[in-house]
């Protein structure tokens, strides 16, 4: 294998797919990454066994082939390379020599056939959403999934393509976020699973602002093609045989697949309250900032905030026995009973930081039922109160 | 310190073997023991006054207590009862001052530095103090009266029982010089040899030591002794003293091997340390197992729970996982003990997806009440039946 690429374009395209190698790992092929060089693309890829990214950049290619090089250390070398283009070349023995301006690099590699292979997506179910409103989907639900490894169904993305909708829940087993997004679809492609958690990040981290992301969907796995703006070759040298880059079409340049989280997700909908006593609309950046001042108060033996609602008036209360007392009070529009309930303050801002509209809807029972965080949109985020002693 | 303090010690005499005595006239006069049978193991409570005559005192072992005086009663105790009437007392000393730190179930300190205008003096107070005790309950205590709470529990120790001592600042260096030093909070068995080096024996001969040369031998602590030798103690009463943690051990009648008798007993101890976490109004981080086996060698192990808990399942299922490791293989127990650590005062957070624990709280709570009003043998398990 022969190739030269851009120095520029190798970072960024090593920095997207370095993400899910593990630094410690027992299968040493998992340090890798694989590079696959054909016609004229470069096609990078890297996996845990459970969440793979592939990345295809264009590539001038002298000599086709594949051999696998560990990624942190070559993701380390392009990044302090010379700008400019990089030669990669690479024996029968997968010994890779990188040659860019004056500089020399020979690494040892791996067989590329020894890469565990990606899995096939073949009789998957296909949906098209746009990147942004996936990306905003995952902002909005991602903080509510838990990271208790015992209760490993949580530790994911509830995702459900069914009746015309995405919908999208994330739960730690005490709070709740759930989010909604109309998308087209024959009722035959109906199909949920759960995302976990690494793949979320991945995911929150390359979806862009424009363009579409292509999803397949399997029985247990999950696989998201898109397109993302490739930095543009800044060559060193002067354009050889007079050929230009140019982005191909809107044909996808990178996939992410993941394994789903075996086991079923609760039974959600029967903890969303289906009335309440009390609703209130507050906005949304004072609540948020009266919570961060509040929970100034706050530690770790002591971790809730008060709402105190009267009559036009939420005070926030926070007190902790060794450390003081914080008290905000918000001017709001509100008519009913005196109510009090005990949240953890974090749990309460994670949404308020997260959502964009200006205003919130909170809708309370009493003190020790879950309180109900909705916006003017497919969102609610449902939160069980602490216990006042 | 700007003014003098008052500070009262008031210490019931022999407490629970005068309640044994009030309540069975057949007693009184007699010696009494509460604590465990005589042919049981397990350790001496409480002592009456005939009996301590005798040698018997608390913390004895019940075979020993029986060896000195074979003629004593002896009686297993009800705690329940004991508390009622420690509540009665200590209702009593807070007509006085909100300044109540109760020590035990049968102590507490009062400082009435503010009612001394309006109640008299201190030694008046003490005086009506032990009057409404007595016209209250029928138990007698021993008062002391001091300006701080190192001298005032020495007075109350000094006359008993049914005494009343004060010990002014002018005349405190006189009545501490010829005690032994052993009489200092902190000088125990194991210190006292190292005072006794010195060539220190009584607290006089701790007064005129140099200090330099206490600091030499036992560092910082050599001031807080020497003040106290002085009659010096500036702690103050603490009304409410924070709980560190929370435990409950039991000694068996014959070492256990059997997992499935420890295991029941490791249920029943946690039992006990989840109402104390609920009433405390604390959750445990950390749940402690204690394991003492034939030879008195002892073990304890440690856990620490990813969330904090109350409830007295968690407690003892935590509590028997430390206890397989330790006994993979069967070996015989003599005391087994079950604690609560690390103890968190905020608020539980509700479950919403495992609305059973939710449940399970209510219901701790619901079998506190029940417990709190029938006794704690009226609600049980169905697995204990």
């Amino acid at each position: 294998m022969k190739i030269t690429v851009s120095k520029d374009q190798m970072l960024e395209a090593l920095q997207q797919v370095q993400t899910v190698v593990s630094t410690r790992t027992t299968l040493p092929i998992l340090s890798n990454v694989l590079l696959r060089a054909t016609g004229e693309t470069l096609e990078l890829t890297t996996t845990d066994l459970d969440v793979g990214i592939q990345r295809k950049i264009s590539a001038d290619i002298a000599k086709p082939g594949a051999t696998s090089l560990p990624a942190r250390r070559l993701f380390g070398i392009f990044r302090e390379l010379p700008a400019g283009e990089a030669e990669i070349e690479v024996d029968d023995k997968n010994i890779a020599s990188i040659r860019c301006g004056s500089s020399f690099f020979k690494i040892m590699g791996l067989p590329a056939e020894e890469f565990p292979p990606l899995p096939k997506f073949d009789g998957g179910k296909h949906f098209k959403i746009a990147q942004a409103s996936l990306r905003d989907m995952f902002r909005k639900t991602s903080y509510a999934i838990s990271n208790d490894e015992t209760r490993y169904v949580l530790n994911g993305a509830f995702m459900q393509f069914k009746a015309d909708k995405l919908t999208m829940v994330a739960t730690d087993g005490r709070r709740l976020a759930l989010v909604e997004q109309d998308l087209e679809f024959p009722k035959a492609n109906e199909v949920e699973g759960i995302l976990p958690t690494k793949a979320v990040n991945e995911l929150m981290h390359l979806l862009g602002d424009k363009g579409e992301v292509h999803a397949i969907v399997t029985e247990n796995q999950m696989a998201f093609e898109m397109q993302v703006s490739a930095v543009p070759a800044a060559t060193a040298t002067q354009p050889e045989k007079g050929k230009e880059e140019k982005p191909k079409s809107d044909s996808p340049n990178l996939m992410i697949v993941s394994k789903l989280i075996e086991g079923n997700y609760p039974n959600y909908r029967q903890v969303i309250p289906s009335e309440c006593k009390e609703r209130v609309t507050l906005e949304r950046e004072s609540l948020l900032t009266a919570l961060r001042r509040a929970s100034l108060l706050c530690t770790e033996k002591s971790n809730s905030v008060k709402l105190q609602f009267s009559k036009n008036n939420l005070a926030v209360i926070a007190k902790s026995p060794d450390v003081g007392e914080a008290r905000e009070s918000l001017a709001i529009n509100y008519k009913g009973k005196d109510v009090a309930v005990a949240f953890n303050p974090e749990y309460m801002m994670d949404p308020l930081r997260n959502l964009d509209s200006d205003e919130v809807h909170l809708e309370l029972i009493d003190e020790l039922s879950p309180g109900v965080i909705k916006v003017n949109a497919p969102f609610l985020y449902v939160l069980m109160p602490m216990r006042m002693s | 310190m700007p003014v003098t303090r008052t500070i009262l010690h008031v210490d019931m005499d022999a407490f629970f073997t005068s309640v044994e005595q009030r309540d069975q006239p057949e007693l009184r006069g007699k010696p009494v023991v509460v604590g465990a049978p005589p042919d049981k193991r397990g350790v001496v409570a409480a002592a009456s006054y005939e009996a301590r005559k005798f040698g018997v005192h608390s913390a004895m072992p019940s075979r020993t207590a029986y060896r000195l005086c074979p003629q004593a009663t002896f009686l297993r105790g009800d705690h329940a009862k004991y508390s009622r009437e420690s509540e009665r007392v200590m209702a009593i000393l807070r007509q006085f001052t909100p300044l109540v730190e109760q020590v035990s179930v049968d102590e507490a300190y009062l400082d009435v530095t503010a009612s001394l205008r309006l109640l008299g003096t201190g030694e008046q107070i003490a005086r009506e103090i032990k009057r409404r005790i007595h016209e209250t309950t029928r138990l007698t205590a021993s008062v002391g009266v001091a300006s701080n709470k190192f001298l005032a529990k020495l007075a109350s120790d000094m006359r008993k029982p049914d005494g009343l001592m004060t010990i002014t600042d002018t005349d405190k260096l006189d009545v501490l010089r010829p005690l032994p030093i052993g009489r200092i909070a902190g000088i125990g068995k194991k210190t006292e040899p190292m005072f006794h080096d010195l060539g220190i024996h009584t607290i006089g001969d701790l007064q005129q030591f140099p200090i330099k040369t206490l600091r030499a031998r036992f560092g910082v602590w050599a001031d807080e002794i020497k003040a106290r030798a002085l009659g010096e103690d500036d702690q103050p009463v603490e009304p409410y003293s924070e709980v560190k943690s929370i435990s409950n051990e039991t000694t068996f009648e014959e070492d256990v091997s059997e997992m499935r008798t420890l295991e029941r007993a490791v249920r029943e101890l946690a039992d006990e340390v989840g109402r104390r976490l609920r009433a405390e109004g604390v959750r445990a981080r950390t749940v402690q197992l204690k394991l003492r086996w034939s030879d008195f060698t002892t073990l304890t192990r440690r856990a620490t729970l990813l969330e904090a808990t109350d409830d007295e399942g968690r407690v003892a299922e935590v509590a028997i996982q430390l206890m397989q490791v330790e006994l993979k293989e069967p070996r015989p127990v003599r005391l087994v003990g079950v604690g609560g650590q690390n103890l968190l005062r905020s608020p539980r957070q509700l479950e919403l997806l495992d609305r059973s624990s939710n449940r399970r709280d209510e219901l701790n709570r619901a079998a506190d009440e029940v417990r709190a009003r029938f006794g704690a043998k009226k609600l049980r398990r169905g697995g204990e039946l």
